[in-house]
């Protein structure tokens, strides 16, 4: 957080900037007795994004991203704090925002299925009033750069899910704006569009466009971003670059094991050992892999092959940390 | 800033392309009101006096009360179940003009009602409408349908909040369609639904419409002795001062829905 503290949360040259937002929704329960409670989405976020710079906004689910993300896009208002965008203040100028950037929310809703892909992109270049003479040429534009050509005329509903992405792509860029945010544009696609995707999103920041980016992937925010926020419980924990959030744990190693028969018995036992920093698990498939970080190193593999007695391991590796790494010690801490 | 009109007529636009990508509106729109007139006219046979045009007329402002009330309210649960609302809202349209061009592509589908109800009338029951103004018939249905769309937006805004508006718009359409006269005549009414019957626009649109359709009609409308052409033009004048009330609030109503559900973060509460 040190950088934070150095740019004092000036607007001056940057193209977002968000100060100490808070957001607290009330929620009302029960229809005689009404009963009123509070959830704090975000409790003090703030940061700056550069013009031209893909920033990263990376954190566990009800971190607090959309909520950033709505604030930022004036869907939402903070309860306290303030955030400009361009310039213009979210809450107040919302128009002027509005005009000047996009949204790409991502997942198969937020398309009209039943109509084609021109006709949807005609209807948002109406809402964001592009004219109409420059309306067919970035339609065009925009299709062939999605690669969505040979479907424009088919109604949406018979694309595929990576199609159905493009598509959202191409109707946050049809209004050509100078922010584009993007909440998790990548999640649940396959691998090769996911790819495609993030491909489509570099060329976007060579194009001079500022993106604001929230992912689940860490290793996405890696290859995409210039820095990267992690939010936690409503707290913006670090920003750094990934680099920079590497340094976290270098000190650090990771442990990978890969076997079959782990329980999550054994996951607790890691959990409770006092040289582990953190540790994640994927037991869902025949191949289960252990990520552990710690500060051990190769000293540890005897406790791990002790605790992992009654399970079969295939291979141990010590690995560099990565940005996941920093992720799960920053977001575990 | 987009264009105002280009707006309202894209959101009309999309939503006739809908219309006509899902053919189930044929139910509500054409055989709904079919069976129902076909009910009213057989009470109503042989009772005499105009009580053939009350169902007709009835039957068909009936079928296009409902379907613009309901899908005007819709429109924003359809942006909601198609994932959009957020979208739409983050434009820097206004919200308004999209669910007005919505409003008016739905009243507009409305108008099938009436078809379907005066085919019904004029081949199975052979009531003639003999409409002796055609000019100033459409006039005053056009005028009336915009009427019932600007209604229709003041129920939509209430659905940007919440989902239960729905309970809303069902449990209005039966009584504003009672009360506006569209069925009997007002003067049967109970006195205390009268103020109601003069703040909603229909009513007026309807004592228009059955002006330019019977002779017979002109001793019952709320202009009894001034002449068929004066009663009307004050029916019309009437009806679009408070359609023009009905689409001011409606655009106080969607500033303050609009900035309500931005502090509590409902816009997408599906």
């Amino acid at each position: 957080m040190s950088e934070l503290g150095s740019q004092g949360g000036s607007a001056s040259g940057k193209a977002i900037v968000a100060e100490h937002l808070c957001k607290v929704f009330e929620i009302t329960r029960g229809m005689v007795r009404r009963r009123k409670s509070q959830v704090v989405a975000l409790k003090d976020v703030s940061f700056e994004v550069d013009y031209g710079e893909l920033f990263g906004l990376v954190g566990p689910n009800g971190a607090g991203k959309t909520t950033t993300i709505k604030i930022l896009t004036t869907m939402l208002i903070p309860t306290s704090g303030r955030a400009t965008v361009l310039g213009y203040d979210s809450q107040k100028e919302v128009t002027k925002i509005r005009e000047k950037i996009g949204i790409v929310l991502g997942g198969e809703r937020g398309l009209y299925t039943r109509v084609s892909a021109v006709d949807n992109l005609r209807y948002f270049a109406d809402l964001y009033g592009v004219p109409r003479n420059v309306q067919d040429k970035r339609i065009k534009e925009l299709l062939e750069f999605m690669g969505l050509s040979d479907k424009a005329h088919s109604r949406v509903e018979t694309y595929s899910k990576g199609m159905k992405q493009r598509l959202h792509l191409a109707r946050g860029l049809i209004n050509d704006p100078e922010i584009i945010f993007l909440d998790e544009p990548t999640v649940g696609l396959d691998p090769e569009i996911a790819i495609e995707t993030r491909s489509m999103i570099k060329g976007l920041v060579e194009k001079g466009k500022t993106i604001l980016l929230t992912t689940h992937y860490m290793f996405e925010a890696d290859v995409l971003c210039k820095r990267v926020a992690i939010i936690r419980n409503g707290d913006v924990v670090a920003l750094d670059t990934p680099s920079g959030l590497k340094k976290y744990v270098m000190e650090t190693s990771v442990v990978e094991v890969e076997g079959f028969g782990i329980s999550e018995k054994e996951v607790t036992k890691f959990r409770e050992m006092k040289d582990i920093i953190s540790i994640s698990a994927d037991l869902s498939e025949n191949k289960q892999v252990l990520k552990i970080q710690t500060p051990k190193g190769s000293e540890i593999i005897s406790e791990v092959q002790e605790v992992l007695k009654n399970s079969h391991i295939y291979d141990i590796k010590i690995k560099e940390p990565t940005l996941e790494d920093a992720y799960l010690k920053l977001v575990a801490t | 800033m987009p264009n105002t009109l280009r707006v309202i007529y894209s959101a009309f636009r999309l939503a006739m392309l809908h219309w006509m990508a899902d053919p189930q509106w044929v139910i509500p729109n054409v055989i709904a009101p079919f069976v129902f007139t076909t009910v009213a006219l057989t009470l109503f046979k042989g009772s005499g006096g105009p009580f053939g045009l009350y169902a007709v007329l009835g039957g068909g402002m009936m079928g296009m009360w409902g379907n613009t009330i309901y899908s005007s309210g819709f429109a924003i649960e359809f942006e909601k179940w198609q994932g959009t609302l957020e979208e739409v809202i983050a434009a820097p349209s206004k919200l308004i003009h999209v669910i007005t061009g919505r409003s008016i592509s739905n009243a507009l589908f409305g108008l099938t009602n009436m078809v379907a109800v005066l085919i019904v009338g004029t081949f199975v029951f052979n009531i003639s409408l003999g409409i002796s103004e055609p000019i100033l018939f459409t006039i005053s249905l056009l005028l009336t349908l915009l009427s019932v769309s600007a209604l229709g937006l003041i129920f939509a805004s209430a659905f940007v909040l919440s989902r239960s508006a729905q309970t809303l718009t069902n449990g209005l359409e039966t009584p504003l369609y009672i009360i506006s006269g569209s069925m009997f005549p007002i003067a049967l009414l109970p006195f205390w639904s009268h103020p109601i019957a003069y703040i909603l626009g229909p009513t007026w649109g309807i004592d228009a419409i059955r002006l330019t359709t019977s002779q017979e009609y002109a001793s019952q409308t709320f202009w009894v002795g001034m002449g068929t052409n004066s009663a009307l033009i004050l029916d019309l004048t009437v009806m679009m001062l408070i359609t023009a009330a009905y689409v001011a609030i409606a655009n106080v109503l969607f500033k303050m829905v609009e900035t309500r559900a931005r502090t509590k973060g409902t816009l997408v509460e599906a």
